[in-house]
């Protein structure tokens, strides 16, 4: 296997793990209106729970390893336990930051927490092995067919991408659906939105664990390739690669998501590692960061709704439909 | 308490055959005079200053009720207070004889409440078609149970809220705008947005706050009709409006408020007559 299988696959499972985030959040921004800038909490949930219930059973304090709920799970339950831990961890911290409070607030106290909950598990090292974070994660389904991630990245490449497809497709008929544009309505106008009677908790709160079942599975997704997790994985800095990726690409626009997360995460921060080493040893680090933001400043001058906007749902008129009613009420219902 | 309900349910209506809506009201008769939305003593502070101060209304069935006063009397607090979008710190609120004093926004709209607001809430990035038929769909279309397990029953809806959108918009004569989102409307049509949004709805009781503001005089017309139409189904309407000759036509009763306060009620032509609200209001 040539570098370059290794190196064109290992991108494109970044880019399905990537989609996934990009699907979720823009399902949360781009419909929902919900400002979720702590975000890679729940890829960070998904994938540590993953990787506890593929690592087996902790040896405890004299392990060089350290964690909860360790045990050995069979696919395809690896994944629905990573889905699952970021739907739990979503929905517990929604509960209290998703209360009728003003979308600025919700976007800071979510921002708070994922710092919190960041030094939490570098310092808890019972819980998830501290800072040092967790390795020798496998990939259960793999086993099953006797690879390894790493060993046969084309086919955890087409892995990675036919999951995206899936969530891909279910999310986009779902936002497509009555419901999604009850979202879109609660994002315009929370007051009129409740004012003709939808739960404005309880979307926000829906969306909020959807997404974060999703994040969840993209973390699971990752760590399966990557085999090891740790709080350097999932930084702050991580969410806004991936909101960069959605407002660049076009904010409630999925296809828009999909040339975001294309340009921004893969070609944008994986660009400037092929810039021979010039200047100090991290220069080349640091400016995939000026990347991000240089993109921003781009996209906000040239294209401020992204390149792929939003798309207008264009109607006409039905042949069949009567002619003008004195009174507008109880007509076709 | 008693005593003011008594003083405010519609049999103090005065049956002033001046009014062509009150004429109206008698020949159609098919309706009983049952209050749908009451409100008693309703007070609401902001920081300790009493915007709306003990405002009682009644509001019967098919009956129009407006709301007038000058500019801070607190009408709109009434109208969020009714509608739960401003916190009311005392009174109670009753809808279809249901106490819904405590209920939150979408619990009372459940119950058959709608309502327009004083700056325009059209969804922005919305088309109208769009805002039409998420209204009329309601908690129905919010639903991910019902969207995901009915699939051919939210069709159904779909199709149903489609034909009855084009319906509402051919009557206001909003069909050019279908694909138009939200921000890219004039402040006249945005109002009508509102209001045919809330037509959507079948709603039980009708708030409208100042919907006449920037509408065509010719829709203002076609407006009042529609509201006289709609209200022999037995909708209850409260209309706050700025322009009198608008209450004129339309209002069964007229609540004129100041400084919080109901200063007077009665039929247009009383109220106007009343010299505390030539004080306060008319000059
Ligand atoms: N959110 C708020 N916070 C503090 N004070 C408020 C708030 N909203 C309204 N007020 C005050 O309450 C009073 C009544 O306001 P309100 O908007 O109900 O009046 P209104 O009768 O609708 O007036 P207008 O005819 O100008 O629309 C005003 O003095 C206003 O300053
Ligand atoms: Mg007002």
């Amino acid at each position: 296997m040539s570098v370059w299988v290794f190196y064109i696959s290992t991108l494109v499972i970044y880019f399905g793990v990537d989609l996934l985030a990009g699907i979720a959040l823009n399902l949360q921004f781009g419909y929902a209106g919900v400002v979720n800038f702590g975000f890679i909490v729940f890829q960070a949930a998904g994938a540590y729970m993953a990787a506890v219930v593929v690592l087996g059973p902790s040896g405890g304090v004299a392990s060089f390893q350290q964690y909860i709920f360790g045990s050995r799970l069979p696919f395809p339950l690896d994944l629905v336990a990573a889905a699952v831990a970021g739907a739990v961890v979503s929905l517990v911290i929604g509960l209290f930051s998703l209360r009728r409070m003003r979308r600025d607030y919700q976007a800071a106290v979510l921002l708070i927490v994922s710092l919190i909950a960041l030094q939490v598990v570098s310092a808890d090292v019972p819980l998830f092995n501290g800072s040092n974070g967790l390795t020798g994660v496998t990939w259960p389904l793999g086993q099953i067919v006797g690879v390894t991630a790493t060993g046969a990245p084309v086919i955890y490449a087409a892995w990675t991408l036919a999951i995206a497809a899936i969530v891909f497709a279910a999310v986009y008929w779902l936002s497509k659906s009555p419901w999604g544009r009850s979202l879109r309505a609660m994002r315009d106008h929370e007051d009129a939105a409740s004012a003709m009677g939808l739960n404005i908790t309880s979307l926000r709160l829906q969306v909020f664990v959807i997404g974060g079942a999703i994040a969840g599975l993209s973390g699971g997704l990752l760590v399966e390739y990557i085999g090891a997790w740790s709080p350097g994985a999932w930084g702050y800095a991580e969410t806004f690669v991936i909101f960069t990726a959605i407002f660049v690409g076009g904010v409630g626009n999925y296809r828009g998501v999909i040339v975001g997360v294309l340009l921004v995460p893969v070609i944008f921060l994986e660009l400037p590692r092929f810039l021979p080493a010039v200047g100090y040893p991290g220069l080349i680090d640091s400016l995939q960061w000026v990347t991000i933001g240089l993109a921003w400043m781009l996209c906000l001058l040239f294209r401020p709704r992204g390149i792929l906007p939003e798309k207008r749902m264009e109607v006409t008129k039905p042949a069949g439909v009567p002619g003008p009613a004195v009174v507008p009420s109880e007509g076709g219902a | 308490m008693a005593e003011r309900e008594e003083g405010f349910g519609i049999s103090t209506a005065s049956p002033s055959t001046a009014l062509p809506v009150a004429t109206e009201v008698a020949s159609d008769g098919g309706y009983t005079a049952g209050p749908v939305l009451v409100a008693t003593d309703v007070v609401v502070s902001y920081g300790g200053v009493h915007a709306v101060d003990r405002v009682s209304i009644s509001v019967a069935r098919g009956e129009i009720v407006g709301v007038i006063g000058p500019n801070g009397a607190g009408k709109s607090s009434f109208l969020g207070a009714l509608g739960g979008q401003v916190k009311r710190s005392g009174g109670d609120i009753s809808l279809l004889g249901k106490d819904i004093s405590s209920m939150l926004p979408h619990q009372r709209a459940r119950l058959g409440l709608a309502r327009t607001f004083q700056t325009t809430s059209e969804f922005a990035k919305m088309t109208v078609f769009e805002n039409l038929i998420t209204s009329g769909e309601g908690n129905a279309g919010a639903s991910l149970k019902e969207v995901v397990l009915h699939p051919r029953k939210t069709a159904q809806r779909e199709r149903a809220m489609t034909d009855r959108a084009w319906e509402i918009l051919q009557r206001f004569e909003m069909e050019h705008t279908v694909n138009l989102y939200g921000r890219e409307l004039s402040g006249g049509q945005r109002r009508l947005v509102e209001i045919m949004r809330c037509l959507m709805r079948d709603p039980a009781v009708l708030l409208l706050d100042e919907p006449m503001v920037g509408v065509a005089p010719h829709l203002t017309g076609k407006l009042i009709e529609d509201l006289r139409a709609i209200r022999r189904d037995g909708l209850g309407i409260v209309i706050v409006e700025h322009a009198l000759e608008v209450v004129r036509q339309l209002c069964d009763r007229v609540v004129v408020m100041a400084f919080g306060k109901v200063i007077a009620q009665g039929s247009f032509e009383e109220v106007v007559q009343d010299a505390s609200v030539q004080a306060a209001y008319l000059s």
